[in-house]
């Protein structure tokens, strides 16, 4: 294991490892701060960058894109009030009235504190917890296998937001459907191509993710105009220091926020935007007194819970994914896809079999996390002005990247027609409040569902015993349909209050 | 009484759950498939089915709710102008073989910058003439990746 860290640290500290992940924060900062692109869409751009290149940095780069993603919404959060992802939502609460006070330096500082301490905290619970349970997992079965991945995408299911359950069904569904697309894999029969030996291959997932994020969401932004212009970043920053009192109160927010926000990410479906509101609920009722009032008037504890906690959540969702090959957010789905066309095999084997990639990207956080606050930090003042930046040539730059990104993949202008296909049908969805990461979560788990499922079924002689004949299994199986029945039964016993529709659905 | 956004959204899934499955019934039973529990048709079979009670659910669902209004449509001018730049994405995939990576490169991003309202003459020349030849040197001389010249005039 010794030896592996080392390995990692040292690929995380080479010169390209660390100019690919500066470069992935600094994108990533930017394209987080645009309202109304994630990180998903952020690194959903970055793949085809990555494929021309080791698959350490790739991951080293994607990584970093997610971190800067993650800051970059907290920095539009923050200056104007617009919040780039989802994740970042609470820390407008209490960031922009501090930014209104004429205090936006401090906030930044704090946010960018919180977001360095919190993913640093959780990277170093990320190093004791990932080989743990990748040793675990060693001993899992095809059937458990399956069991888990049907207890992520149910997970994501129920964690949607109220009222938006049978639609992340639906959507995770649409998924899992659009991957049987092409040339089943064990048998060789041709499902659902109509004869077009452009869809044999099935569709990839990079195609997918392009359109339905990167490509509906700039097109969203011509579809749906604010109305209102966002207000200018005010240029007076402030004062970037924290005094000695201020750090000494925010210190044990941070610490209990870390550890929340490391929890709640590792679960799947429950990613950045659960582990920052509940960190907030959560110190707000700590609070007491004067304390308590200042919540929602530009508190510093309620601008370090929820920057805190987003960012150790985003760490904590690599735990799935490194040691079970199974995602738990849609931006981790999009890593899981990349690292799949990389020719590698995530799972418990990954440490063992490519223990290079594993380290390079744990390491690469510690890495990540000092970047993003010693280089991003006394950076934002020149990167919020790129806000101002011309949203029309913005969006047609996006509109080609995507476009490009897909093409220089595969030279064929198939896949651009499907794009625009995709593009279609996701501004469709998106109009009905459809939330997207569920379907990308359901493409590329569909494929591993499938598999899994198959194997089990032939260990198990044809029958489907093999889903309560073992205790981890029966365990695993009881945890879904939980997951399952309580928001139908939620969904049935709301039929006659009136439904709420919600608004920020990609709640990854 | 308007139609719910969650009734359109249940419909439209069941529609296109029904399609699949359809399809699903059609996929045929390879030989060395003969007496095997799970063939290429089992799971999509399953996914159909699955598809459809859950978007029955959901309809059941949109109409015992009570029906919530839906949001302010977007205007016609922001519709005409998506569908456009829908178009030209579909243009530019036409083009991208004929005219080569360059032109087409180029006649994509002015015509996109135009639709979006952006007339400028020096705003449309600097963001597209640099944009194109840095992204094409980037591709053929640091990633070498080989773009080919148009079939137009080769």
């Amino acid at each position: 294991m010794i030896e592996g860290m080392l390995t990692g640290l040292s690929a995380a500290l080479s010169w390209q490892g660390i100019l690919y992940v500066m470069m992935g924060c600094l994108v990533g900062t930017f394209i987080g701060m645009l309202p109304g692109l994630g990180p998903i869409t952020a690194i959903a751009l970055m793949i085809p960058v990555t494929y021309s290149i080791d698959p350490s940095y790739g991951m080293i780069l994607m990584a970093g894109v997610y971190y800067g993603a993650i800051f970059g919404g907290s920095t539009s959060s923050i200056l104007i009030n617009a919040p780039g992802v989802a994740g970042t939502v609470a820390t407008s609460f209490d960031g922009y009235p501090l930014a209104r006070k004429g205090q936006a330096g401090k906030a930044l500082a704090l946010a960018a504190y919180a977001s360095f301490s919190g993913g640093t905290l959780a990277a170093v619970f990320l190093m004791v917890a990932a080989p743990l349970l990748a040793k675990v997992s060693l001993s899992f079965w095809s059937a458990d296998y399956f069991a888990l991945m049907v207890m992520g995408l149910t997970a994501i299911a129920a964690f949607s937001n109220r009222g938006q359950f049978l639609k992340a069904v639906m959507m995770t569904l649409l998924g899992i459907m659009l991957a049987t697309v092409g040339i089943d894999p064990s048998s060789g029969a041709e499902r659902f191509t109509f004869g077009s030996s452009d869809l044999l291959d099935g569709i990839s997932f990079l195609l997918v993710a392009m359109s339905i994020f990167a490509l509906s969401e700039a097109l969203s932004g011509v579809l749906r105009p604010d109305g209102k212009k966002a207000p200018a970043p005010s240029s007076k920053m402030g004062d970037l220091r924290l005094s000695k009192e201020e750090i000494k109160d925010v210190a044990p927010v941070i610490g209990r926020s870390s550890i929340l926000g490391f929890l709640i990410g590792i679960l799947p479906g429950a990613g950045a935007t659960i582990a920052s509101f509940l960190a907030y609920a959560t110190e707000r009722n700590l609070a007491r007194g004067e304390k308590k009032k200042q919540f929602g008037q530009g508190s510093l504890r309620g601008l370090a819970a929820p920057e805190t906690a987003n960012n150790a959540a985003c760490t904590g969702s690599f735990v799935p994914l490194l040691t079970l090959g199974i995602p738990g957010s849609g931006t981790t789905a999009v890593m899981l896809g990349a690292l799949i066309a990389y020719g590698l095999q995530p799972g418990p084997l990954l440490m063992h079999d490519n223990p290079d990639v594993f380290w390079a990207v744990i390491m690469s956080m510690y890495v990540g996390n000092v970047v993003l606050l010693f280089l991003n930090l006394p950076m934002i003042p020149y990167i919020a002005k790129t806000l101002a930046l011309p949203k029309p040539l913005l969006t047609v730059l996006i509109l080609f990247f995507s476009l490009i990104g897909v093409y220089l993949v595969s030279f064929n202008t198939f896949d651009l027609y499907l794009m625009v296909g995709f593009a279609v049908l996701s501004l469709i969805l998106r109009q009905l409040n459809f939330p997207m990461a569920p379907l990308i979560l359901g493409f590329i788990l569909g494929g591993m569902l499938e598999s899994n499922f198959r194997r089990a079924m032939m260990i198990a002689d044809g029958s489907i015993a093999f889903l309560w004949e073992r205790p981890l299994t029966l365990c695993i199986t009881l945890v879904s349909l939980a997951l399952l029945l309580v928001p139908l039964m939620d969904f049935l016993r709301g039929l006659k209050r009136p439904a709420p529709e919600a608004e920020l659905s990609d709640n990854l | 009484m308007s139609v719910s956004k969650d009734r359109i959204g249940a419909f439209l899934f069941l529609v296109f759950s029904c399609a699949y499955g359809i399809y699903a019934w059609q996929i045929p039973l390879l030989p060395t498939e003969q007496g095997i529990s799970v063939s290429a048709s089992t799971l999509p079979k399953i996914y159909a089915v699955v598809g459809v009670v859950v978007s029955l659910l959901a309809l059941a669902g949109s109409f015992l709710q009570q029906a919530t209004r839906p949001q302010g449509s977007s205007g016609a001018l922001a519709l005409g102008r998506t569908a456009l730049l829908l178009v030209l994405m579909v243009l530019y995939a036409l083009m991208l073989d004929p005219l080569g990576f360059l032109l087409a490169t180029e006649v994509f991003l002015l015509a996109g910058y135009l639709l979006m309202g952006e007339y400028r003459p020096k705003v449309l020349f600097w963001a597209s003439v640099p944009v194109v030849v840095v992204f094409w040197l980037i591709m053929t001389r640091v990633l070498g990746i080989y773009l080919a010249p148009g079939t137009l005039w080769s």
